[in-house]
């Protein structure tokens, strides 16, 4: 038998889970304007079927932003804007905040990245999901999350390759000075 | 240096999302944005002809732009836009706007015709919206004060709501700084024959639209609790933009008004009439343009001075006997009803919607 939910329950659900799902509307959106937007949206068509809604509401809406994040970005047409100033305009690593940098540098390039392959790399890493779950949240195959968050993950790798032998020659730079 | 990728990729999401909080009020905040969109399938014929032709639009209200095809050279009414301008730079927040609203169209295409009508008030970082049934019943009457307390009564189900930090929704800029679509030279007088390109808002792609359809720009705006900032922000902008030119000199209610219009043609056909002795936009009218279905929201503006009786406009009265409730009752129902997901005994839809409430 399908819920009758209130409204009152929709808030309570909301005032425990908004700040996790805003971070992860954030993070699938590339940021906070755009973020709360998603949230926003996929809020909305929860509400539009909260009464009748029977499921787990977080769940819902995290497919509903991956949904609408993957959407947004292939609609806005920005996977043609290719990966750009994180390999050519890197600032040179310094010493104990080379992590930090590389921390930030990465989630730059998390950005940068085709919907499809971010969704993944945020529902693994950062919601912490399995292979079979991001898939289910997707509605895709799990060797296809497998596929995508490795390539995703490869171009990770590269970036942070390059940034150690960035810091590496700065180091000698700085020896040889 | 730790290369442990995925730690670091996690450790970096979680830094930088990390002060990030959800605003207060959301179910609120969508609720609004619901209402919003409820209210925007009003105008359905008149979004989708925009939709469907941009770049018409574009032509028309940027027709010197390269490529904008054999539309007439754009001549901005430099002398009212700079007048009117300053007239509403100093009217706001210094009077009060105060709108009455009376729309008339459509809920849908082939529905019936709709006449209904809202009173708004807007004052700063106050407002006050007042939507009426087609019968003339006050359905909703909702506002916030200048500490961002959010009142919500709704008459249908004699209930109330109140709730602190709920000032204005998402988007919107706060007095003294500027709105999106604020043209930020907006004081300077427009040449004869100059293109109005560049500033924010005023871009050819999405500033025809995006203006004409303003939620905040009266005689269109939504609703009070909707516009992104006051009357006269909205207006100053599509004025200074050049949306709008000047269109001649008639008679309003008895008193000369000049007449500024947009062009002929337009997908929309907005046009407001300014108080020559004053500057101040007296009358704002919005049709929908030829071909389209009828659509007519016509918005009477007084400018009002702050006085005591005044301001006390700005204030939401909660009638004697209404049930004071949870801001999530009142505005549960009250997207349920509108969404028609549940048939209560009253169904209403806010006035502006131009929807009929059965009583």
């Amino acid at each position: 038998m399908a819920a009758d939910r209130s409204a009152a329950e929709l808030e309570r659900f909301l005032a425990e889970r908004a700040d996790h799902l805003l971070r992860t509307a954030m993070l699938l959106a590339g940021s906070k304007e755009a973020g709360e937007d998603l949230l926003q949206t996929a809020v909305e068509r929860l509400l539009r079927r909260w009464r009748r809604f029977d499921g787990d509401p977080e769940g819902y809406l995290r497919r509903t932003l991956c949904n609408l994040a993957t959407d947004g970005y292939r609609r806005s047409g920005r996977w043609r804007q290719k990966e750009r100033l994180l390999r050519s305009g890197l600032p040179p690593p310094q010493d104990a905040t080379g992590d930090v940098d590389l921390r930030d540098a990465l989630v730059r390039l998390l950005l940068q990245l085709p919907a499809r392959q971010r969704a993944v790399l945020v529902l693994r890493y950062w919601e912490q999901l399995t292979d079979a779950e991001t898939a289910a949240v997707l509605g895709c195959a799990e060797g296809t999350v497998k596929s995508a968050g490795s390539r995703g993950l490869a171009r990770m790798r590269e970036l942070a390759d390059d940034w150690n032998d960035m810091a590496a020659m700065c180091g000698q730079w700085g020896q040889r000075s | 240096m730790n290369t442990d990728v995925e730690d670091l990729l996690r450790e970096g999401m979680e830094r930088f999302t990390r002060d990030l909080r959800a605003p207060a009020g959301m179910p609120l905040r969508v609720a609004q944005r619901r209402r919003k969109r409820l209210i925007l399938r009003t105008m359905a014929g008149i979004a989708a002809a925009l939709a469907s032709g941009a770049i018409a639009v574009v032509a028309i209200v940027m027709p010197g732009a390269d490529g904008g095809g054999t539309a007439e050279p754009f001549v901005p009414a430099a002398y009212v836009v700079s007048r009117v301008d300053r007239a509403l730079s100093a009217a706001e927040p210094g009077q009060i706007a105060q709108l009455t609203i009376t729309t008339r169209g459509a809920a849908e295409p082939g529905a019936a015709t709709a006449t209904t009508t809202a009173e708004e008030w807007s004052y700063g970082d106050e407002w006050r919206s007042v939507s009426y049934s087609s019968a003339g019943h006050p359905v909703y009457d909702e506002g916030a004060s200048s500490s961002s307390v959010y009142t919500l009564v709704s008459h249908p189900t004699r209930t109330w709501a109140r709730q602190r930090g709920l000032g204005r929704p998402n988007g919107v800029a706060q007095p003294g700084k500027p709105v999106a679509g604020e043209h930020p030279g907006s004081n300077r007088v427009m040449p004869r024959g100059a293109r109005v390109l560049g500033p924010r808002g005023c871009e050819p792609g999405d500033g025809a639209g995006r203006l004409l359809l303003q939620p905040g720009l009266p005689g269109i705006g939504f609703s009070a609790s909707a516009p992104p900032a006051t009357a006269a922000r909205a207006l100053r902008t599509a004025i200074s933009c050049g949306i709008l030119t000047e269109a001649g000199r008639q008679r309003v209610n008895g008193a000369e008004a000049v007449e500024l219009t947009s062009r002929p043609g337009s997908l929309v056909s907005e046009t407001i009439w300014v108080r020559p002795s004053t500057d101040l936009p007296m009358r704002v009218v919005v049709r929908s343009g030829p071909g389209e279905p009828a659509f007519q929201l016509t918005a009477d503006i007084a400018w009002l001075q702050p006085t005591a009786q005044n301001l006390a406009r700005l204030t939401v009265p909660i009638p004697a006997g209404f049930r004071k409730v949870p801001l999530a009752e009142v505005l549960g129902l009250t997207v349920l009803q509108a969404q028609g997901m549940q048939r209560p005994k009253t169904s209403c839809l806010p006035a502006r919607a131009g929807a009929t409430c059965q009583h």
